[in-house]
């Protein structure tokens, strides 16, 4: 048994790395698909947040919101900002024209009279609560209009980033609001107050007491800043040692097409033997690919500029993640070959599949941005519950404890497929 | 030659899911130690599925099959160990050089190390192979192919040796050393079950034929027997021809 085991394990080894072209695509191909999507993916967050996105803002209101949105604007990280068209200032008619051409992706009119609207609703409010009729004899004859500030929208444009903008002037709006709703009651406090006493000045400013700090929830010793490269290194990782089913369902089909499998057949040896023989060497390419893509995230996209990848706090752990992806990688290989009856149908079958699975796993787009009916599919791929696992390392920080239940499911899903490909085998051979 | 059947065939059906009728229906046939049995017939008569199932390749339909003494249902693992199969298709690594195809598929009957090497040694030299011994397969002629595809099938010494059509596409001087060796190798013991569509060949090399069509016997005997016993011949071809009459075949 050990003799036969060793033998077949020869064997594949041998075919393997005779086989140039194979062995090539099988490892220069993914540290390719990783340095270019991580590049890709982390020039495409520098474009957002070195240069911003373009936004043309028309301002005829001139007055505190005006003002307070432009500046706002102008300071945010997010937003490239700018108030004039071809040299000339913007007006509504031009900067929807702009935005049409796809020169910006936002336009923002602000209305004229816009802070005096704002003013006058504010004041109203005062009055009303302080049952005073002395501040808002003037607003309470004037009728007092809506504010509609305008968004004209590249259709081409991420519901994100209008989501980002659109919320960044509500606030804005909401402290101009804050201010002058301040400043009312400041200067009504100081006209009832005996005389003598001086109002409390910077009111608004002094009432700022709520900061924000952004920390992430993480056990990773140091400052954890997830980045393109922390995201994407073990997406494609995963996503590339599962594509060993493409080479897998080529040896498994060629044995068939060359004779190999009919005069197996034939011999005192179990299937389940020769499979294992190439399980053990694929798992090791599996292996192999997997260290080599983490020698890219560590090594070679620094020289890219881009941040190292942190490799959590247990490398035991991503042994094991690593080890358990890639049983089930090659198990749903033993399938895919079994199945297919030739090699065409074999790589289709496989290539499909694995990009499916990879869409549904949450390899291309976040599960968490997915539908929820969508979110509940995905926990059933197997690259979701490989990406969770390394998530928990890279991101978290946890460690072999905190893996244990990917790994299983990854051991079982290999056990599965692994068994089933057995039993259609039987099958196939009981026509 | 020995009295004693080493392979007993009772009444074999084979009914293939979704097809129109049997492959083989209710075939008999008895086949003794040492002989060299020819299973002749058109194509699509039944030759390859009979041999499949004796090789455990699939299983019958219906029927008693006992291989040396082992009842196929039970002992398939058995007989596997005691059978060599040598495929019409050449079945090697075409990547593997002749050397490393022969040490894997001896390990896969169980041989190992020296005796194993040996065994290799042996043959290689027989068949004209030693020099060529460490080129890859994907780089011999169509004959040296062929004479690497029955080595793989004997170096385990099998008491039954299966051939489908083992010379065909070969040039004379291949055939003729692998039919030589083949009778060699029956001397030493090894029974051989034997299809060809190569009447001269086989008219030369078996000891006895059976000639199938349609999934049936049609007949069995010496290859003397056979045309003594079939009006208007004069060799098996007319024999064969008489049996199975001229249709052309699917």
């Amino acid at each position: 048994m050990k003799n036969k085991l060793l033998a077949t394990i020869k064997k594949e080894i041998l075919i393997l790395i005779r086989d140039k072209v194979g062995l090539s695509i099988l490892f220069i191909m993914p540290m390719i698909l990783i340095l270019v999507m991580t590049l890709i993916q982390d020039s495409a967050f520098k474009t957002i947040n070195e240069k911003g996105i373009p936004i043309v803002l028309v301002d005829n209101d001139k007055d505190t919101l005006g003002v307070s949105i432009y500046k706002g604007l102008k300071n945010s990280s997010l937003c490239f900002l700018s108030d004039s068209i071809d040299g000339k200032p913007a007006t509504s008619e031009s900067a929807r024209n702009a935005v049409a051409k796809g020169k910006f992706l936002i336009g923002i009119v602000i209305p004229k009279g816009a802070t005096n609207a704002i003013r006058k609703n504010v004041l109203g409010l005062v009055g009303e609560t302080m049952n005073t009729n002395i501040v808002s004899k003037n607003a309470k004859d004037e009728s007092i209009d809506s504010v509609n500030i305008i968004f004209y929208i590249d259709p081409v444009t991420k519901k994100s980033f209008i989501s980002s903008i659109t919320s960044n002037i509500h606030e804005f709006i909401a402290t101009v609001k804050t201010q002058i709703m301040f400043q009312s009651f400041s200067d009504q406090i100081a006209s009832i107050v005996p005389s003598g006493s001086s109002p409390p000045k910077n009111t608004y400013a002094k009432s700022q007491i709520i900061n924000y700090k952004e920390i992430y929830a993480s056990d990773l010793v140091g400052e954890m800043v997830p980045s393109a490269v922390q995201h994407n290194v073990p997406a494609w990782t995963i996503f590339a040692m599962f594509f060993i089913v493409i080479p897998m369902v080529g040896s498994i089909l060629k044995e068939k097409k060359e004779g190999s499998a009919f005069r197996l057949h034939t011999m005192p040896t179990s299937y389940l033997l020769l499979i294992n023989g190439k399980i053990i060497v694929y798992v090791v390419v599996c292996m192999l690919q997997f260290m080599l893509m983490l020698s890219v995230g560590l090594y070679i996209l620094p020289l890219f500029g881009l941040p190292m990848l942190q490799l959590g706090n247990s490398l035991m752990a991503i042994f094991i993640v690593a080890l358990a992806t890639s049983f089930a990688a090659t198990g749903y290989g033993v399938l895919v070959g079994t199945l297919a009856s030739s090699e065409q149908q074999g790589a289709i079958l496989g290539s499909l599949s694995i990009l499916l699975l990879s869409a549904l796993g949450g390899i291309w787009v976040p599960t968490y941005i997915m539908p929820e009916i969508m979110r509940n599919i995905s926990t059933l791929s197997p690259l979701n519950w490989a990406l969770e696992g390394f998530y928990k390392l890279f991101f978290r920080g946890l460690g072999v404890n905190g893996i244990l239940f990917e790994s299983f499911k990854l051991f079982i899903f290999f056990i599965f497929t692994l068994g089933i490909a057995l039993f259609i085998n039987r099958m196939k051979r009981k026509v | 030659m020995s009295s004693e059947t080493i392979v007993q065939i009772e009444d074999l059906i084979k009914i293939f899911t979704d097809a129109d009728e049997p492959a083989v229906k209710g075939v008999s046939l008895n086949i003794h130690k040492n002989e060299i049995f020819g299973l002749l017939g058109p194509n699509g008569a039944g030759k390859t599925t009979i041999i499949s199932i004796l090789c455990g390749l699939f299983s019958p339909t219906n029927g008693k099959v006992i291989i040396d003494g082992l009842d196929l249902y039970v002992d398939i693992k058995s007989i596997k160990k005691i059978i060599g199969v040598v495929p019409q298709d050449i079945a090697l690594y075409p990547t593997l050089t002749a050397i490393e195809n022969l040490e894997f598929y001896g390990a896969m009957y169980g041989l190992s190390g020296k005796d194993l090497r040996d065994k290799i040694s042996k043959w290689l030299e027989k068949l004209g192979l030693t020099k060529a011994a460490h080129r890859k397969i994907e780089t011999y002629s169509g004959g040296m192919k062929r004479r690497v595809n029955l080595i793989a099938s004997i170096l385990h010494q099998p008491k039954i040796l299966f051939l489908d059509e083992p010379t065909v596409g070969v040039d004379v001087q291949s055939r003729n050393v692998i039919i030589e060796h083949l009778k060699e190798l029956n001397a030493e013991g090894t029974t051989i079950i034997y299809t060809s569509h190569h009447l001269e060949e086989a008219e030369n090399f078996c000891t006895e034929i059976a000639i199938i069509d349609y999934g049936e016997i049609l007949t069995q005997g010496t290859p003397d027997e056979l045309i003594a016993n079939t009006p208007n011949s004069t060799n098996l071809e007319d024999v064969f021809l008489n049996l199975t009459k001229r249709k052309l075949r699917d």
